[in-house]
């Protein structure tokens, strides 16, 4: 390094105020482009999932209804959300017509795009508007903004809704995998000696096992499979990697001496593993769950293309995939959610790349 | 005559490797008396820190303590360190006993901030609340006269220099007013001015708060500064000890006249050379028969040195020396 870029670090350092680890990995993520632009999809990703019932759906986001506010579209997220009123006053899923006949004082907040994922919009329920085409006349249109599928079911609703379950199955599936993992590794790199032997050998067994298969062995097994079911399981056989990578780094840290040091100051085991070691190990943990995520997506999708997925009504992309499997001449079923889950899986791995090389000083210093 | 505080009895501390059985601590007595200083010193690879280590039961697998008692008398009640409970045990350390290491670059956990790790101790072992505890961080980082205490408890380690991380530490260890404190080479890592001024204060804070401390360290500098009595150890055992007045003036076993002749002397008109002990510790596998200095001294005389290993035996009142020859070798 010569003396004047010397000078000019030391001066960058001296005016920017010390800061915790954290925001010092943030000051370093921030700088990658490619590595923000893909945090801004996942965060678009989070907030299309979030609000997908207000972006396409056929419920109403808002309604007064006989002197009282209801959210029907809550019930796109479960079914017992949605005011039981609606069945009792027979809506049978078609809120325009019957929200007017019913009541004439009430009004309501519409989705931003008119669109069921889970069924065919029909003729007239929205006013004016004709029956949704299906089969090979179901190419995206003004109104069907990705096309339909063979039923038509407009493929967009599926997909804004799809974001929902495939942003669950990344979170819930590598929550799941991540405690284990995080547990399992933390057990085997602390106390060592025997209790290391069992932890890795179980990790090893685990890891010898095609997830694929035993995902799709279970699914067979299982009475009625769910998207949850699923995420369990792709949670329970996903943790070996983060197991492994906690494993070494409590293998590492509980030589330093800040960690003898809180021994030394009377902590208990649990204390040090969770308090003293984990917040040092979690960047490194945190990038294989990162990494986890995107490919938990993946597996989904390929469930679902392969007909294992969650049954039917469930929109996942995986299960729009499937349906283009036996009629390839619609592409819109197949570039939709093949670009969505291309995009996402590869948002995901970007992030975690950045993250990667925002917290290892390894790989930071040979950037410079 | 009160029990001491601490009382050392012939302590094994072995390390079972794939070389065998290394006693790296072969049967060490030590006992410190309240408010008092004792110095354990002696080279790198004698056993001091395993002692300190073996002490508060820290020393990590491969080693064991074999053998020997750690006796601490506290509040009139006794506990033998070395078979008590673990839960006991962790009541000890930190609580009754605190400790210093040398590093004070990485004994500090680096994610948590100053104030949070001095808190920590004190609702380990005291009913505090938050707030409470964190007064209580405030006022230690006074009493270890951190500048700034205000600011620095919300401050991160790397944010601290070496001499502040120490002080720190010594914070930490002093934050629920233990009974003796196990300062294991707490200024070897830092500078010379620093080092005086965390002994200084460490020497201060023994006699406000009548703090026993066991001093570790290679410095015999250090020793003649601080300590009331010393124990000078040599691979794995005491060679020598005495009060550090007499062991000054009258150093009896060969290794300690050679610790005290290799100090650099400022005053000395003369530019011969430091005087060197030849050879270095052996490491515990190959510790030798007979006297474990004898490959090393200039006085050793064969059979005896090679084959009788010398007993510690007490030479004058409160002097001890483990050496056949000791007086011959003196008079």
């Amino acid at each position: 390094m010569s003396q004047e870029k010397m000078r000019v670090t030391e001066e960058i350092d001296a005016e920017k105020p010390s800061r915790g680890f954290w925001s010092d990995a943030w000051q370093r993520y921030r700088r990658r482009p490619i590595g923000m632009l893909a945090l801004g999809f996942v965060l678009f990703l989070s907030i299309v999932a979030l609000f997908a019932p207000a972006i396409a759906g056929t419920k109403p986001v808002i309604c007064k209804y006989k002197g009282d506010l209801y959210f029907p579209c809550l019930g796109y997220f479960n079914r017992s959300w949605e005011s039981p009123i609606f069945t009792k006053d027979k809506f049978r899923g078609t809120y325009p017509k019957n929200l007017k006949q019913k009541d004439p004082e009430s009004w309501a907040v519409w989705p931003l795009v008119f669109q069921d994922p889970y069924r065919r919009v029909r003729e007239n329920e929205w006013p004016g508007r004709r029956e949704n085409p299906s089969r090979d006349e179901g190419h995206p249109n003004r109104l069907n903004l990705f096309g339909t599928d063979q039923y038509g079911v407009d493929i967009f609703a599926k997909m804004v809704h799809g974001t929902t379950i495939a942003l669950l199955v990344g979170f819930v599936s590598m929550g799941l995998a991540g405690s284990i993992g995080v547990l399992v590794g933390a057990l085997g790199g602390y106390f060592g000696g025997w209790v290391d032997m069992i932890t890795s050998r179980l990790t090893e067994i685990v890891m010898c096992i095609p997830t694929l298969v035993l995902i799709l062995a279970l699914i067979a097994v299982v009475e009625k499979p769910t998207i949850w079911k699923t995420m369990a399981i792709i949670g329970a056989t996903g943790w070996t990697g983060i197991a492994r990578l906690t494993r070494a780094e409590f293998l590492r840290l509980r030589q330093t001496e800040f960690v003898m040091a809180a021994r030394a100051t009377g902590a208990g085991s649990l204390r040090i593993m969770f308090r003293h070691i984990l917040p040092n190990a979690l960047a490194p943990v945190l990038v294989p769950i990162t990494f986890g995520i995107a490919s938990a997506i993946l597996v989904e999708g390929s469930l679902s293309f392969l007909g294992f997925g969650p049954p039917p009504p469930t929109a996942s992309w995986g299960s729009v995939l499937n349906s283009a499997r036996s009629n390839l001449q619609l592409w819109w079923l197949v570039v939709f959610p093949g670009a969505g889950i291309f995009l996402t899986v590869l948002a995901y791995n970007l992030v975690g790349e950045g993250l990667q090389e925002a917290t290892d000083p390894r790989l930071r210093e040979a950037k410079k | 005559m009160a029990a001491p505080l601490l009382e050392i009895k012939d302590l094994v501390t072995v390390f079972h490797t794939s070389e065998g059985r290394l006693p790296a601590v072969d049967g060490v007595s030590l006992s410190i008396e309240r408010g008092r200083t004792l110095g354990l010193v002696g080279e790198s690879g004698c056993g001091k820190s395993v002692t300190a280590m073996s002490t508060l039961r820290l020393v990590s697998s491969p080693g064991r303590i074999e053998s020997g008692s750690i006796t601490f008398t506290t509040e009139g009640e006794s506990i033998d360190l070395v078979t008590a409970p673990e839960k006991q045990l962790r009541k000890v350390r930190g609580g009754r006993i605190g400790m210093i290491f040398q590093e004070p670059m990485t004994s500090l956990n680096p994610v948590f901030t100053i104030g949070n790790q001095i808190a920590e101790v004190v609702q380990l072992h005291r009913k505090a609340s938050r707030s409470e505890a964190r007064s209580r961080a405030l006022e230690m980082l006074h009493l270890v006269r951190v500048a700034d205490p205000e600011q620095r408890l919300d401050e991160y380690p790397h944010q601290l220099s070496g001499g502040m991380r120490q002080r720190v530490m010594i914070a930490i260890a002093l934050a629920c007013e233990p009974d003796l404190i196990i300062a294991d080479e707490p200024t070897t890592a830092l500078d010379v001015t620093i080092q005086a001024q965390i002994l200084e204060l460490l020497d201060d804070l023994r006699s406000r708060l009548g703090t026993a401390i066991l001093l570790i360290t290679h410095d015999l500098g250090v020793v003649a500064e601080t300590c009331d009595d010393v124990a000078v150890m040599y691979a794995g055992r005491i060679v020598e000890q005495a009060s550090a007045v007499e062991l000054f003036s009258h150093p009896l076993h060969p290794y300690t006249i050679g610790l005290l002749q290799a100090r650099p002397n400022v005053d000395a008109r003369d530019r011969s050379p430091l005087a060197t002990i030849p050879g270095m510790v052996p490491p515990p596998q190959d510790f030798p028969s007979g006297c474990r200095f004898h490959p090393r001294c200039s006085h050793a005389r064969e059979p005896q040195c090679n084959v009788d290993s010398p007993a510690l035996r007490e030479v004058s009142p409160g002097h001890f020396v483990r050496c056949h020859f000791a007086e011959e070798i003196n008079s």
